[in-house]
């Protein structure tokens, strides 16, 4: 057996923070541990680092903590947000600072405790609402995902089941979980950088998820032309 | 959820009717209104006096004066200070640098005029003790009641010192009291009667603007009930009954039956929370209406979308709508429907727990409808293409 993986829950309501602990409790496989709950970040700041993953409320009493996910992250925490707020932009400034995964409240039942699995093996954890997010961004400095990364994307996000994508655009379910970890993996290396991102995409090379190759952030487009050879104006 | 539509229907209605008068401040401007008229005519008033009364004296004792063109030019100085008067108080509130400037000059023409009158007959020819005495009323109206009494008794002084220079007799003294009586009697009357009618002014236009805040305290109250209300019913028969039955002990939440009610509850009240903050279009909107109806029958409906959506033209909303309806009308227990802006358009999916193949419209008016079946798991996609 795999050394268990340790978690902190910081939430503001108990009565939520009681659900995530039972969540834990009932994994069959016991492979999360939780060391710690609190209700604000001060517990987590200034001492060494008390577990893998954080479990992190979005909002703390009435107030956005996505501004802290960076210093978390710094820390060597990974971060698995878990909040009511479902609107992308917050997800994607989620994403951005460097937190693993993002898993609302609703989704939290089916997907908090392997979206921490998967946060501490630095692996991709892609929910139907940061499925969503991704979808829906607009930004400039977006990745650009391939045809196949974003109809996974879609119908993952309409709801179908991996196994369902799978046969719906015929490939293997295996295969779709490749798509969305892709997907996943681009935006690591876009945005702002975090050793959590460093880490996730390190590791989707490793597990042959994504070439070096394949990492196209927004800004090599513009590199890749001024180097090209036959292309003189940018632009053209 | 249907009953929160007419809540909005109704804040359309109550609202324009009861509390937009409210956006006109009528009470604001009635006092303003009434103190004006009496501002305008306290002006005739002086003016009036003025050119009638002083004038009419100046020109009936004309021969009496030593210098009539010097009483006749300080009739104008005067007439000038009621003028510059007039035009102040007309504009505004007067600071008292302008409204004493005004009542310095009719004190000092009216006192030159008296000097200037032939003594003995001062007060028998005098016509700008009444004039000086009007426009400091004119120009004192709105300020300290105790301004405008200096000003008169001052008034009153320099005729009296005048009178004296002159050598006071017995009968000038009476003579002058009985002036002082009337004219100043007139004029404190005058400036008292202007303030209490602002006085009233005040109170009715506060009487009526309390009134109106009162109106649209209700209106606001009335609108905010009727949505509670609504909302409050929407609840009552289907959330409250359930939430009563898991306290008392009656549902028991290991029963996969009262399990299922609890999804749909809370899928209503996501649902109830959602549509107030977000604008959704038309398509949106008459998908709400579909899981409303599929609600009632116990099915759990979420309803999510993803990017700018486009507007659909109604043809194709409709054949849009009438795929949700046989959905949703097959699903068992629950069904998420999904708006994503795709390419040049809109991808409306249905995933629902069916049992079986449900048999959708026939592709048209630019949608195209696909379907998979995966066990009890019907998955379809409507999507719209604007081009």
């Amino acid at each position: 057996m795999e050394q268990q993986v340790t978690v902190a829950i910081i939430e503001d309501h108990p009565v939520v923070t009681e659900g995530v602990a039972s969540w834990i409790r009932s994994d069959p496989g016991q492979r999360v541990r939780l060391v710690q709950t609190a209700r604000d970040l001060t517990g987590l700041r200034g001492t060494a680092r008390l577990s893998d993953v954080v479990i992190l409320d979005l909002e703390l009493s009435g107030e956005l903590v996505t501004a802290q996910i960076p210093e978390l992250v710094a820390a060597g925490y990974r971060v698995v947000a878990f909040s009511g707020h479902s609107d992308p932009a917050i997800v994607m400034e989620t994403l951005d600072s460097g937190a693993h995964a993002y898993v609302s409240k609703e989704e939290g039942r089916d997907h908090l405790v392997e979206a921490v699995l998967a946060a501490a093996a630095d692996r991709p954890y892609v929910t139907r609402s940061q499925a969503r997010a991704m979808l829906a961004d607009q930004r400039p400095a977006r990745p650009t995902l391939s045809e196949q990364e974003r109809q996974a994307l879609l119908l993952w996000f309409q709801g179908m089941s991996k196994a369902s994508v799978g046969r719906r655009m015929s490939v293997s379910e295996n295969t779709v979980r490749q798509y969305i970890s892709r997907a996943r993996a681009k935006y690591a290396a876009t945005g702002r950088t975090a050793p959590s991102k460093d880490a996730l995409l390190a590791r989707a090379i490793e597990d042959g998820v994504i070439k070096p190759g394949e990492i196209v952030p927004y800004q090599s487009f513009a590199r890749a032309v001024a180097e090209g050879p036959s292309l003189g104006a940018p632009g053209q | 959820m249907t009953a929160v539509q007419p809540a909005t229907g109704q804040q359309a209605t109550v609202h324009p009717a009861t509390v937009q008068p409210t956006a006109v401040q009528p009470t604001a401007l009635m006092s303003g209104r009434y103190q004006r008229a009496f501002t305008i005519a306290v002006v005739f008033l002086v003016a009036g006096w003025h050119l009638a009364g002083a004038g009419g004296q100046l020109l009936h004792n004309r021969l009496a004066y030593a210098s009539f063109a010097f009483q006749g030019a300080m009739w104008l100085v005067m007439a000038l200070a009621i003028g510059a008067g007039s035009v102040l108080v007309l504009r505004g509130a007067l600071g008292w640098r302008r409204a004493w400037a005004v009542a310095v000059i009719a004190l000092a023409a009216s006192t030159a005029a008296a000097a200037a009158s032939p003594a003995g007959q001062m007060l028998a020819v005098n016509w700008a003790w009444g004039s000086a005495g009007w426009t400091g009323v004119l120009v004192l109206l709105r300020r300290r009641f105790s301004e405008l009494a200096c000003f008169l008794a001052a008034e009153a002084l320099a005729v009296l010192s005048v009178q004296l220079w002159d050598g006071l007799h017995r009968t000038d003294l009476a003579g002058f009291l009985a002036v002082f009586a009337w004219s100043t009697g007139a004029q404190v009357a005058v400036a008292a009667g202007v303030r209490a009618l602002d006085v009233a002014a005040d109170q009715a236009a506060a009487a009526a603007r309390s009134e109106e805040a009162a109106r649209e305290r209700a209106a606001t109250a009335e609108i905010i009930s009727v949505a509670r209300h609504a909302r409050w019913l929407a609840l009552q028969e289907s959330a409250v009954p359930l939430v009563a039955e898991l306290a008392a002990g009656t549902a028991d939440p290991g029963d996969a039956q009262v399990r299922v009610r609890c999804a749909v509850q809370a899928a209503r009240l996501r649902r109830l929370l959602a549509e107030g903050d977000e604008v959704p279009g038309p398509l949106v909107h008459e998908l709400h209406a579909s899981a409303d109806v599929a609600e009632r029958r116990g099915v759990a409906v979420e309803i999510e979308t993803a990017g700018q959506l486009p507007q659909v033209p109604g043809p194709a909303r409709r054949v849009i709508t009438d795929a949700a309806i046989l959905i949703l009308t097959a699903a068992r227990s629950k069904a998420r429907i999904t708006l994503a802006a795709v390419a040049a358009g809109i991808a409306v999916s249905f995933v629902a727990d069916t049992g079986a193949v449900v048999r959708l419209p026939p592709a048209g008016e630019g949608v195209a409808i696909e379907q998979q079946q995966d066990g009890g798991m019907l998955w379809a996609e409507a999507r719209w293409n604007n081009r």
